[in-house]
């Protein structure tokens, strides 16, 4: 066993154009594209991945770093920090949970770095941004040189730390569509500490208002299954505005029967389950005001 | 800046800011690793991936071939050398060599050009295991037919301890109520931000050595040792130091033994970085304990009789584990009176990675099972838990039944400013706000200072005098961050009447610096602090006697205060220190002025074996109180407030003494309800710190500390210790704490939020 | 594996190294460049002993490539002082007594200083925040946290 030092040898390029992304990619030699680096250089350095041939850049392409409503849409390229995404004068105003989200992760020094976009294609299932991507119904955009892709959230993730992201595939743009309702969110993480840490359970939850009245209440969750995911069946029994105490109780326990978490030494199954309750609870209960 | 009124001092009793504190926060200070000398090779240290298997064969061939490798060892290579903390149990190989007894445990090291040659080639080096069943619960390990792990022990009892003084049966019988109940404490680290690291260069037939100790005469000894060396050839040489807490920092490591090996092999210097990682899980750590406690009580509260059993999970080696067990129960019968004590602790090996010291040595898991313990029984009894600590806290001067003496106390005296305080005036106020529920606990402790164990126990002093009036400092003690440098050099201002920035202290170099035991159960202040004072006062004697000559009066009557040299009750008749050592420097045919000093005990000697004497020169004595906010649901615990009432004598720096009680107060925190090493069978499944989640900025609570002053005649200006008592303090009045607001005493630490959320749901409690 | 040439400015000095494609900022600026005040505290992101400012923003540099200095700007720990004077949250440091092994020390002053350049008064729970990736051992935050309060005040924050 050695616990090595120093990252593994490998050839570094950046590309300063897409047409170049897309030339170098997928030239035969093993290549990791990269834009932040604060999940691979961890992983690369334990000789945790098989060490590349090539490292690809994507912060030299200057069209792929930003986060703006364009066209009815909130758009986040590939190469936009967590920190950009979650101080973005656009992301508060419309979609104040991603920010609360973004800015759960870590701390500021990995928030400079580390992009919205590297977060979900990293895809662990304790992923911050996921479940309010997941409420937000994103819509991602995959990108070779064979052409583009579309793909929602919910079918981004096969299972931890994979996708349905292909060899020479790159997450292109994510796709916040404007809720053309009232709307009120609030992520929570539990975790041990204040920060650094990694969600034990992540709750996301998004209500939809019109004329006042609840229209729609969509529930991601994150950390207590093999993918983050929306507890369908919860959201179900809140439909329609059928909105009541008991019916946010069992609204919580279904988002709990929908989960599968496993045991590891950050918790334990039964924990977890009993916080996808909790958590769901009483975010509703805070959202719904009763 | 803070200052506390201590006696008629210039520079005791101020907290001046440390002499360190600019070569730090520029970044000039230079640590272990900074330190780059031409021609150095890079070391790089092969671990094993089993927790115990035999070494069959190690294959360097291909290894060796690697362009850039200038030498490969293996742990055949020191000729079974062992170390230890004593005689009887120097166990521990450099690297392994007939077996390995823990994961990540070394078994070859490289030395090549650079670093990233040295991990290529270790990837080329095959080792052929045959793997043993291991053992990895104590209590497992002391069963017949567990897996023996050192031959010379086969009952895996690598040490044990027995103290037993006045009748804890007649005890027990006396008492209206008898507990016995089983604690636990966890698996943590000291967790110092600077990885091990050292520097070795072999040349004229001897070693120098740069490394990150925290005592470095250790590892001069176990150089010497270990290569057959005589002393005056060992030169260890220390760098600024990031971080200590004891354990690792104050032992050798095998990149300690490796460098030095390949230096000698290369003739070119070698270095060795840890990772944070390799740190984690091949380094030591704080012994994890299992504690059966029984304590009587009477109605009244009055304690009358304890008895403890500890069984500790030693690890794969013996290290310090001796003095550990003797810690933990040496000073059990303090803080309160305890007329009956009976103490068996037994050390077990198990294919863990190695136990060894941390902050609060020994007392930390004997103190949080005992004070817990109280509470419960004052709970059952109906006593307020500061009354029941009042009733039965000693007052100095007081002997303990196992000859512990302790001229000050005042340890009542804090108990009672807590008392008196916000925080614990408003408890039980408020219980609750909505799904929070809201407790405050107390503690009160104690810990020793001036620490003595076995064999060379001196700390001594140099102060060179030169012509212009400066001084070198000269001193085999350590700062590893407590700050000991900068309250030294007050001493020796204070003796002199000279500033501080006058003195320059010279970082320990073990070719000029006299020998010292090292920077452990807070002994610095005390026993180098004692040293610098004599040496001030040889000093002063030496320039009082040319000045007396100079004035025609009596030695006795020259003063030394605001940098002058002058006669008592005539101030007119003096000069200015300076001039003074001008003077005397080339008075005649020249002088050479160097003042000298040593620590000297004056205490009778203690018995290590049954556990009778004082252990220390000294007891601080610390109270706590704190403030934690707990989620009915989640079992989240913020800790808002904590007041530390902490009687360390006199202190001599109160900003340094300040500092020194919040970290430990959050280290003890950290212990408390965060940190853990999950294991798997010896791996350590979360060696990072992500995973061992020690307190970040937005987890630590205000800290408000009190001081305590006491007189002691048995510490120079009245200073004992003020490093540790906050980290035994800390775990029980967190404890404490979650109980006020949970109604639930936990007795396994840590006690993190899944431990209190499911025992508040099993409680029926849930929201 | 072949080295790129990368030219960048790092305390306000024009610098061209050769560099490798798997050496990390951090290892460039204390091997390569000499500044040894940055420290390696994990190496893997989790501590903040690394930090610096990388075009104003604080990084940790273990995790940067060093051929990703190229055209940028960085400030170490070196470089906060001018000449002989130290910056305001050096001075705040070493008068509350806001460090003691001084390991964490580098980093944390980074972090302090991009906090205090982006925010002129911040409150404590932002203070908290904004060192929240430094982990310190020794000194338990309390004093650290004081230090930057009072910087910011002598900077004209309050």
């Amino acid at each position: 066993m050695i616990f090595y030092r120093r990252l593994p040898k490998f050839d570094y390029v950046k590309p300063a154009s897409e047409a170049e992304l897309f030339k170098v990619i997928s030239d035969g030699r093993k290549a990791y594209v990269y834009a932040g680096g604060t999940d691979l250089l961890p992983k690369l350095k334990k000789r945790l991945l098989p060490p590349p041939d090539v490292l690809i850049d994507l912060k030299g392409i200057s069209d792929f770093n930003y986060v703006r409503i364009f066209d009815g849409k909130l758009r986040i390229g590939p190469t936009a920090t967590i920190y950009s995404v979650y101080t973005s004068s656009d992301v508060v105003k419309h979609f104040p949970i991603l920010s609360q989200a973004a800015r759960s992760i870590a701390a500021f020094q990995i928030q400079n770095r580390g992009t919205i976009a590297g977060n979900i294609c990293n895809a662990v299932p304790s992923a911050d941004s996921a479940p309010a991507l997941l409420v937000l119904q994103a819509n991602l955009t995959l990108k070779s040189r064979e052409g583009e892709r579309d793909v929602r959230i919910e079918d981004f993730f096969l299972g931890p730390t994979r996708t349905v992201l292909r060899d020479g595939e790159i997450l292109r743009e994510i796709e916040i569509p404007l809720l053309d309702s009232e709307s009120l969110g609030l992520y929570t993480k539990l975790s041990v500490r204040g920060r650094m840490d990694l969600a034990i359970v992540g709750v996301a939850t998004l209500i939809l208002k019109r004329d006042g009245k609840v229209k729609d209440v969509r529930i991601g969750l994150g950390a207590v299954a093999p993918i983050p995911f929306r507890a369908k069946k919860a959201e179900e029994i809140l439909k329609d505005g059928k909105i009541t105490e008991a019916s946010i109780n069992e609204a919580a326990k279904m988002a709990a029967s929908e989960s599968s978490p496993i045991d590891d030494h950050r918790a334990s199954k039964e924990y977890r389950l009993l916080m996808v309750e909790t958590l769901v609870r009483r975010s509703l209960k805070k959202l719904l005001g009763v | 800046m803070e200052e506390i009124f201590i006696g008629d001092f210039e520079f005791l009793g101020k907290g001046i800011p440390r002499v360190d504190a600019k070569d730090k926060v520029t970044g000039q200070a230079k640590y272990a690793a900074d330190i780059e000398i031409p021609g150095m090779l890079w070391c790089k240290i092969l671990r094993s991936p089993l927790p115990h298997a035999k070494i069959l064969n190690i294959d360097i061939t291909r290894a060796k071939r690697v362009i850039g490798v200038k030498a490969i060892i293996t742990g055949k290579d020191f000729q079974g050398f062992r170390w230890g903390w004593m005689p009887a149990t120097r166990d521990e190989p450099p690297l392994a060599d007939d077996k390995v007894r823990y994961y990540g445990e070394g078994v070859a090291a490289v030395a090549a050009v650079d670093e990233d040659t040295a991990e290529e080639a270790l990837e080329l080096i095959k080792v052929d295991y045959e793997e043993l069943p291991g053992v990895f619960d104590p209590e497992e390990a002391l069963k017949e037919g567990a897996p023996v792990i050192h031959e010379y022990r086969p009952n895996n009892i690598s040490w044990e301890f027995h103290m037993d003084f006045g009748d804890v049966e007649k005890g027990f019988s006396e008492a209206d109520l008898v507990r016995e109940d089983r604690f636990a404490t966890g698996r943590v680290i000291q967790g110092f931000l600077e990885p091990c690291s050292a520097i070795a260069y072999w040349e004229g037939g001897g070693v120098t050595i740069w490394a990150a100790k925290q005592s470095p005469y250790f590892l001069y000894r176990h150089i010497a040792q270990c290569f057959k060396l005589p002393l005056n050839k060992v030169r260890v040489i220390q760098p600024f130091v990031g971080g200590g807490f004891g354990g690792t920092k104050n032992d050798s490591v095998a990149g300690d033994f490796c460098v030095v090996m390949l230096s000698k092999i290369t003739g070119r210097p070698v270095k060795f970085i840890y990772t944070m990682e390799e740190v984690m899980i091949s380094a030591r750590r704080r012994h994890n304990a299992i504690i059966y406690n029984k304590m009587g009580m009477k109605k009244d509260g009055t304690i009358t009789a304890m008895q403890s059993k500890l069984i500790a999970d030693g690890g794969a080696y013996t290290a310090i584990g001796p003095l550990t067990m003797y810690l933990t129960g040496c000073i059990s019968t303090l803080p309160y009176k305890l007329p009956n004590f009976k103490h068996d602790a037994y050390r077990v090996f198990t294919n863990n990675p190695v136990s060894a010291a941390m902050r609060g040595h020994g007392v930390t898991h004997t103190r949080f099972a005992a004070e817990i313990q109280m509470e419960m029984m004052a709970e059952e009894l109906g006593l307020d838990p500061i009354e029941v600590r009042l009733k039965n806290a000693i007052e100095a001067p007081h002997e303990t039944v196992n000859k512990v003496t302790v001229l000050s106390c005042g340890l009542k005296e804090g108990l009672l400013k807590l008392k008196e305080s916000n925080l614990w005036k408003e408890r039980g106020k408020e219980k609750r706000k909505n799904h929070i529920l809201i407790g405050v606990g107390v503690s009160g402790t104690a810990y020793l200072g001036g620490a003595r164990q076995r064999g060379h126990q001196a700390a001594a002093a140099v102060l060179r005098l030169c012509e212009d009036g400066s001084i070198e400092y000269l001193t085999g003690a350590t700062d590893a961050g407590q700050g000991s440098d900068t309250v030294l050099l007050q001493i020796i201002a204070e003796e002199l009447g000279v500033p501080p920035e006058q003195i320059d202290i010279q970082r320990v170099d073990s070719a000029y610096t006299p020998v010292d035991p090292g920077t452990y159960g807070s002994r610095v202040t005390a026993l180098a602090g004692e040293a610098a004072m004599k040496a001030a006062r040889d000093l002063k004697r030496q320039l009082a006697e040319i000045a007396a000559k100079e004035w025609n009066v009596k030695p006795e009557d020259i003063v030394f205060k605001n940098g002058k040299v002058f006669v008592k009750d005539n101030e007119e008749k003096g000069l200015p220190f300076r001039k003074m050592a001008q003077i005397a420097c080339y008075s005649g045919s020249g002088r050479v002025l160097v003042g000298r000093g040593h620590s000297e005990y004056g205490i009778e000697p203690l018995d290590f074996e049954k556990g009778i004497g004082n252990a220390g020169t000294s007891y601080s004595f610390t109270s706590q109180l704190t403030r934690v906010e707990v989620d009915a649901e989640t079992g989240f615990v913020k800790c808002t407030d904590m007041i530390i009432a902490h009687d360390c004598g006199k202190p001599l720096n109160p900003a340094i003494v300040e500092s020194q009680n919040q970290g430990a107060a959050v280290q003890g925190l950290g212990q408390a309800i965060y940190e853990e090493f999950k294991m798997d069978k010896g791996k350590t499944l979360n060696p990072n710190f992500a995973d061992y989640k020690i307190p970040t900025a937005l987890d630590v609570p205000n800290i408000g500390v009190i001081h305590i002053l006491t007189e002691d005649p048995n510490v120079p200006y009245g200073a004992k210790e003020a490093s540790e008592g906050a980290i035994v303090s800390s775990p029980p009045s967190v404890v404490s704490a979650i109980h006020d607001a949970t109604g639930i005493w936990f007795k396994e630490l840590p006690v993190t939020p899944e431990k209190i959320a499911l025992a508040l749901r099993e409680k029926g409690r849930g929201s | 594996m072949e080295k790129k040439e990368i030219s960048f400015r790092i305390n306000g000095e024009e610098v061209v190294l050769h560099v490798s494609p798997n050496r990390t900022l951090l290892e460039m600026i204390r091997e390569d460049l000499k500044l040894t005040g940055t420290k390696e505290g994990c190496g893997i992101g989790d501590c903040g002993a690394c930090t610096v400012l990388l075009d104003g923003v604080p990084v940790n540099s273990c995790l940067v490539l060093a051929v990703e200095a190229d055209k940028k700007e960085i400030l170490t720990i070196e470089g906060l002082k001018e000449n002989d004077k130290l910056h305001p949250v050096q001075e705040s440091f070493i008068e509350n007594t806001a460090l003691q092994c001084g390991f964490c020390t580098p980093g944390m002053i980074m972090s302090s200083y991009a906090l205090l350049k982006r925010n002129k008064a911040p409150n404590e729970e932002e203070i908290r925040e904004a060192i929240a990736g430094n982990l310190c051992r020794c000194t338990g935050y309390v004093k650290i946290i004081e230090a930057v309060k009072r910087a910011s005040s002598s900077i004209g924050g309050k």
